[in-house]
This record gives structure tokens, C-alpha cells and sequence, in this order.
């Protein structure tokens, strides 16, 4: 249950996780519609995601756009520091230039 | 005893070096293998009051003990250091625990580091915030008013910046008039969770009481209430990733990706060929010669198989250099990511889950790692459907033979030619994923997904450089391997006659088992428009690796092309003249048609045996047939449709 209890909670006061979770099911793609989705600050939006993330409840999934070092010469996804294979946990800090950071819900069960 | 705490990377060990100097010794908390530091902070009261009455009176030194405890973001202890923190502050007995705790938080990411002290300030302890990265924060345009901040959090507010020992003054004062004072109550919970809540929501209600409390704090001393200051990243955004102009945006760059690609590649092209094709074989062909091999075995393996083989490949080597610049460029820029807003809209729209864009991203670059990473997938049905697509990404060992073919036939349209396969492989993936989801696994639910967009960037040549021949070693390792392989097979199965007239070696190449095996084949293509043999043949080689399509193509017609010398003809002009007879005068539908089958059948025995490892036998031979009658069909359409209207 995600639902109406916690909704019902919602409505006594602001409640940015909420909110960040209920912006992120109705299809927001990308942390600055969130943020004007829930008028949220971009800051307690990132704030917000990151702790969801620590929680469990969305997953994060750190895609650097470059090669992956001796694997095949055309892969648009790598993991951020070069070494082979797709995708790493991120965000991390070996980052090379421009990186997408992949958000995903996770409900109970997942 | 004051305890300093805060998140990692907030500049606390750099306030603990500011306070206490050299006097720090470093050893394990009693009980535990957690590292802490323990200083000596001396301090004087040098702000002088003018009241009469009061305590705070003139300066006088006082030295207290200082302990730096491991970096924690919550007290909830996900770490050792973390219980630590969470032990010593909260569940020590009070003559163990700390008089007072300062935590450092950074006031450029403001709302993350006040999660502690959200926490803190549940319980009743004295606690002052310093808040650290003043200066960075102001170089972002965020100014926080502590007043404001410390009205809000109900603790002292300090702006500090230790590196240059500015306001360690105001801290001491403020820890000095903290600790005169009595305990403070713990802050009021506004919110708590209802008693038959499961636990998973219970822990929601609890942690957005604490949001809401950083939000209300950070909104009141920044000014900041979520509209956001549109920058120049931001205006670009709302068009690049807008619902229609995003798509039609990713098109057109898409579209000068190839355009430029072709056209530039085009001379280097030429004259790479005309290296290979002339004096790299003339070369050889003296060579062994001189050595005394001239027209055996080993000048036909070597010479129309080696030489023209692995020579073809190389030509594409500035075209593959040239379209990984430009790919480069648009990742390093941060566009890349856009483009990925945009995919991933498309999938869902058609209800394909959100996360199969990462692997069909990266199948347009090679099906294998792509079918590796549906394993990002966490639903079994969303990996076999998303692993039955990929094969129609196209993948860039095809984009060689388009860019032959389409150079050949179509001249300076050819990028528009090799851009709209891609459009085709995107409708492919979408149409087919369309079918499955609407006859196969019809229950299957999308999932949705966020994308944190990496600011625009100007892109360095560095690693512009570094990923552009990253990529090309791989394309060129791979291809000339799988090359090197396959020609040696076709001249082997061209070399063996299926006549009694010939002998190994020396056999018309229609009349070898190679020869043979394609004629058999060939009239199933008769109603797409391509049922040469020659092609058939290549088509064949292809199922194996799409790298080996074009030199299997230039080593059958050297090998069956006169060896007198007169008018050898180009692999172009052979090709032509194959597809303008087989096709009954419609070359370019058959072009097409044959272009189309190209680009949905079976991409090469290395993504067969991905896809038999990630979705088992079963589901790999549902593919290969699936694509099969899907390439045909569909070739056999445009063919027919085709030789209509040209």
C-alpha cells in the first residue's frame, strides 16, 4: 500500500517524498520536471531522490555514455569508469564527461 | 566533551584541523574497530559583551575536548561508523554522551546534508550547525540566511569557512552560549505514522516528516520554492526533450550525422579502394610471384581473398572514424542524454517498459552487449521481449554494407538512404515489440522511469579522441578477425568442386560448393527482386557476422571476375548490373528490398549465442524464425511495392 493512508497524510502538510514518488509514477522524466511538477526546490528534489534511493524505493542506475575499454567498438553504454559492461551503480565519482543517471521506481516486492 | 559530525565530503575533518590544530590523537572508539580522532579545542570568548550583569564577560581561555566522528549521512546505521554516531549521540548513557554537537553541513546541497540534523533535533541534545561551502554555494547563487535557517531549525547557525579560518570565532561564541544554556527540547513531530501502516509505509510517513521540515527550512533561509532559474540548459531542454519538437530535433541531428558522414567519407572512400584494388594487389600478386606461388591456392586466398577482403574493410575504417567523432561529440555535449528522454518516451508510449531503452540504445551500437544488458530488467518476460528485439537495432557492423550500397545506387542521397534504415530499424522495434506485447504478453505492465540530465557541456578533445579510437579499435579488431575467419571459409568452400571436371582450386566458382549452395538458395528471393546467387551467397556469410557480408561479396566476384585483365569492374558495377538483371529493371526497389532484409534477419551468430545464454534455445529459435519471416515479408513488400512507382 502506497495509497490512501499516506495520501491522506499528504494533504495535513508538505510531504516532498510524496510528492517526488507520485511526480516520478505519473511519468516526470527527468529531476527539473519534478521539481516544477511538485514545486519543489531542485535541491530537496535531489535530496529527495537520493534518500528514496537509500531507502529502496526507486533504484538508481549510472549510465556513462562512453566506450567500455575492449568491448565492442559501437556500444553506446558503458560503465563510468570504462571498465567493460553496461551500466554501473551510480551515481559514482569516476565520472568522464556527461552522464545519464537512470531512475527507476521499485515497489514493495521488487 | 563536543562531538563534530556531518555527511562525507562536507569539509568537517577540515573544521576538526581548523579547531584543534596539531593537538589530535587518532585511535578505535572503546568496543569498536571505528577510527575516531580526538583533539583539543581551546577556546576563548572573544566577543565581549556590554551588558553589566551577564556571564559571557571578558575573554577567558577554556579547553575542551574535541571528537570527529566518521562521516554519516542519518543516524540510522547503515555502516559501523554510522552505528557508531547513532550510539554515541543518541543511545549513550547522558555522562557518555556528548555536551553538545556541532554538525558540519554543506550549504551548497543544503537539503541533503540537514537530514542529520532533522534527525538530531528529534532529540532533546544541544546542537549547533556550521555551515560550510559558503562560498561555493554563493558562487551558485544560493545565499542562505542563517537567522532564518536557525529560526527554522531551532539550533545556532554558523557560517564558517575553516580553509581561512573565518568564522570560527562566531562558532565558539556560539558553543559557549549553547552550553550556558539549559538542553533544549527535541522539535515537535508533526506527522506520525498510523499504527496499522505496514512498516515499508510507516518508514515514508516518518522520513517525509523530515523532508517536509528540511523543505520548509530551506525554502524560509534560501528563497528557493522550486522555480527554477531557467537557465540556458534549461530553455534547450524544454525544446529538446519536448514530446514533438524532442523527436523531430533527434531526427535532424541524427540525419546530419549520416549526411556528413557520407559526404566526407566519400573521396578517402575512393581512394583506399583504389589503393587496395590496384597496387596493394598488383603488389602481392608480384610478390608471390617472385616467390614462385603466382597463380596457385595461395594467390587466390591470399590476393581475391585476404587482400580484398580485409582491403574492403579498411576502406570503411574513415567512415566508421568520422561518424565515432561526431557520435562523441554529441555524447561529451550531453545531447546523447536527451536523445534518451526521447527513446524512452517511445517506448513507453507503445507500453514497451520504460528500461529496455538502455539495451536498445545500445544495440544500435552491437546487439551482443546489448542482449547482456537487458539484465538490467528485472521482469523475466520484459528481458525475453526486449532480447527478441534488439536484433532489429541496427547494429554498426550493417552500417557498412548500407553505406556500399546506398553510395553505389543512390549517390549523394546516400546519407538520407542510410539515415531512413535507421528509421526503419526504430519502426521495426517498435512495431514488432508492438505485436508481442499485443499477442504474447499482453499483461506485461510498463514501469516508470526517470532520467537525471547531465548539464550541456562543451565537449573536449580529449575525450572526444580517446572514445572515437576506443571504438574504431574495436570495430577493426572485431571485423577483421570475424574477416580473416570467413574468407578463409568461403575460399575453402569455393576452392571444393561439386563437378567432376573441376579440382580443388580449380573450379569456375558456380560450380563449387559455395556456387552451388547459394543457387539452391537464391530463388526465395526471386519476389523480393535479388535472387543473384552472388548476393545470396553474401546473405548466407551475413547469418555468421555482418562485417563478412562485403567481403564475402568483393571475394566472390574477384574471384569470378576475367582474368585476363580486361575490364575487371568494380565491386559497384558488379553489383549494379546483378541487381538491375535480377530485379527485371527495378534496381532500386530491389536495393531496398534488399537493404530491408538485411537489416531484420538473423545479425550474427555472436548475438545467438547471447541470446541463447540469456533466454534459453527455445525463445533464440522463436527469434531466428521471427526475424526471418519478418525480413522476408517485409522485403518482399517494399519490392513489390516498390517496382510499382520506379
Amino acid at each position: 500500500m502506497t495509497g490512501p493512508a499516506v495520501a491522506a497524510a499528504t494533504q495535513r502538510q508538505v510531504r516532498p517524498l510524496t510528492a517526488v514518488l507520485q511526480a516520478f509514477a505519473e511519468g516526470a522524466s527527468s529531476l527539473d520536471e519534478i521539481s516544477l511538477r511538485t514545486a519543489l526546490a531542485r535541491d530537496v528534489v535531489q535530496a529527495s531522490v537520493e534518500h528514496l534511493t537509500r531507502m529502496g524505493r526507486i533504484e538508481a542506475k549510472e549510465l556513462s555514455m562512453g566506450c567500455p575499454s575492449g568491448g565492442c567498438g559501437g556500444c553506446a553504454s558503458g560503465h563510468a569508469d570504462g571498465s567493460s559492461g553496461c551500466g554501473a551503480d551510480g551515481p559514482s565519482v569516476d565520472r568522464r564527461g556527461p552522464v545519464l543517471v537512470q531512475l527507476s521506481l521499485r515497489r514493495p516486492g521488487d | 566533551m563536543i562531538a563534530l559530525v556531518g555527511a562525507p565530503n562536507v569539509g568537517k575533518s577540515t573544521l576538526f584541523n581548523a579547531l584543534t590544530g596539531s593537538r589530535v590523537t587518532m585511535g578505535n572508539w572503546p568496543g569498536t574497530t571505528v577510527d575516531v580522532a580526538r583533539g583539543v579545542w581551546r577556546t576563548t570568548r572573544t566577543r565581549t559583551c556590554d551588558c553589566e550583569t551577564c556571564t559571557c564577560g571578558p575573554a577567558a581561555s577554556t579547553e575542551m575536548t574535541l571528537i570527529d566522528l566518521p562521516g554519516a549521512y542519518s543516524l540510522d546505521p547503515m555502516s559501523p561508523d554510522e552505528a557508531l554516531t547513532r550510539d554515541l549521540l543518541v543511545t549513550s548513557a547522558a555522562d557518555e554522551a556528548p555536551d553538545l554537537t556541532i554538525v558540519a553541513v554543506d550549504a551548497a546541497h543544503l537539503s541533503r546534508s540537514l537530514y542529520l540534523v532533522a534527525q538530531l533535533r528529534e532529540q532533546a541534545m544541544r546542537v549547533v550547525v556550521g555551515l560550510t561551502m559558503v562560498d561555493v554555494a554563493r558562487s551558485r547563487g544560493i545565499a542562505v540566511d542563517t537567522d532564518e535557517l536557525a529560526s527554522r531549525l531551532g539550533c545556532r547557525v554558523v557560517a564558517l569557512h575553516p580553509r581561512l579560518g573565518r568564522g570560527m570565532d562566531d562558532l565558539t561564541v556560539a558553543v559557549h552560549d549553547a552550553l550556558d544554556e539549559p538542553v533544549p527540547e527535541a522539535r515537535e513531530i508533526t506527522d506520525r505514522p498510523a499504527h496499522d501502516l505496514a512498516p515499508m509505509d510507516a518508514d515514508l510517513v516518518r522520513e517525509d516528516e523530515r523532508f517536509g521540515f528540511i523543505e520548509s527550512a530551506v525554502e524560509a533561509s534560501t528563497g528557493d520554492s522550486g522555480e527554477l532559474r531557467a537557465s540556458l540548459s534549461d530553455k534547450a531542454d524544454r525544446w529538446l526533450t519536448a514530446p514533438i519538437a524532442g523527436p523531430i530535433a533527434f531526427l535532424g541531428v541524427m540525419w546530419v550525422v549520416f549526411q556528413l558522414t557520407t559526404t566526407v567519407a566519400a573521396p578517402l572512400q575512393g581512394a583506399l579502394d583504389s589503393l587496395f584494388s590496384g597496387p596493394v594487389s598488383s603488389g602481392v600478386s608480384w610478390l608471390l610471384g617472385v616467390v614462385g606461388l603466382g597463380g596457385s591456392w595461395v594467390d587466390g586466398l591470399l590476393v581475391d581473398g585476404l587482400v580484398a577482403g580485409v582491403g574492403m574493410l579498411l576502406t570503411f575504417a574513415p567512415l566508421m572514424a568520422i561518424m565515432f567523432v561526431l557520435l562523441a561529440l554529441l555524447e561529451d555535449s550531453g545531447y546523447m542524454a536527451r536523445a534518451a528522454v526521447v527513446t524512452d518516451r517511445l517506448m513507453r508510449s507503445i507500453g514497451l517498459p520504460g528500461r529496455a531503452f538502455l539495451p536498445l540504445v545500445v544495440g544500435f551500437g552491437c546487439n551482443v552487449p546489448a542482449i547482456s544488458a537487458t539484465r538490467v530488467l528485472p521482469n523475466v518476460r520484459q528481458r525475453i521481449l526486449t532480447s527478441l528485439l534488439i536484433p532489429f537495432t541496427s547494429c554498426s557492423a550493417r552500417l557498412t554494407v548500407y553505406v556500399l550500397v546506398a553510395t553505389t545506387f543512390f549517390g549523394r542521397w546516400a546519407g538520407t538512404v542510410v539515415f531512413a534504415m535507421y528509421l526503419v530499424s526504430i519502426v521495426f522495434v517498435v512495431g514488432v515489440g508492438f505485436l508481442l506485447r499485443k499477442t504474447l504478453w499482453r499483461t506485461m505492465g510498463a514501469e516508470p522511469l526517470v532520467l537525471d540530465l547531465p548539464p550541456y557541456q562543451r565537449p573536449t578533445v580529449r575525450l572526444t579522441a580517446s572514445v572515437t579510437w576506443l571504438r574504431l579499435k574495436g570495430f577493426l579488431r572485431t571485423a577483421s578477425g570475424i574477416i580473416v575467419a570467413t574468407v578463409c571459409a568461403v575460399w575453402l568452400l569455393q576452392a571444393i568442386p561439386t563437378t567432376v571436371d573441376g579440382s580443388f582450386g580449380n573450379v569456375p566458382v558456380e560450380n563449387s560448393v559455395y556456387g552451388v549452395t547459394a543457387q539452391a538458395i537464391s530463388p526465395v528471393f526471386a519476389p523480393a527482386g535479388f535472387d543473384q546467387w552472388q548476393t545470396t551467397s553474401a546473405l548466407v556469410v551475413g547469418f555468421v557476422a555482418k562485417e563478412a557480408v562485403i567481403s564475402s561479396w568483393a571475394q566472390t566476384y574477384a574471384v569470378d571476375e576475367p582474368t585476363d585483365g580486361t575490364n575487371p569492374g568494380t565491386l559497384g558495377e558488379h553489383i549494379v548490373a546483378d541487381f538491375t538483371s535480377s530485379s527485371g529493371g527495378h534496381p532500386l526497389p530491389a536495393v531496398m528490398a534488399f537493404l530491408v532484409f538485411l537489416l531484420a534477419y538473423t545479425p550474427c551468430v555472436a548475438t545467438l549465442a547471447a541470446q541463447k545464454r540469456e533466454i534459453g534455445l527455445r525463445w533464440t529459435l522463436f527469434g531466428i524464425g521471427m526475424q526471418l519471416v519478418v525480413a522476408w515479408v517485409s522485403a518482399v513488400a517494399v519490392f513489390q511495392v516498390g517496382r510499382l512507382f520506379w
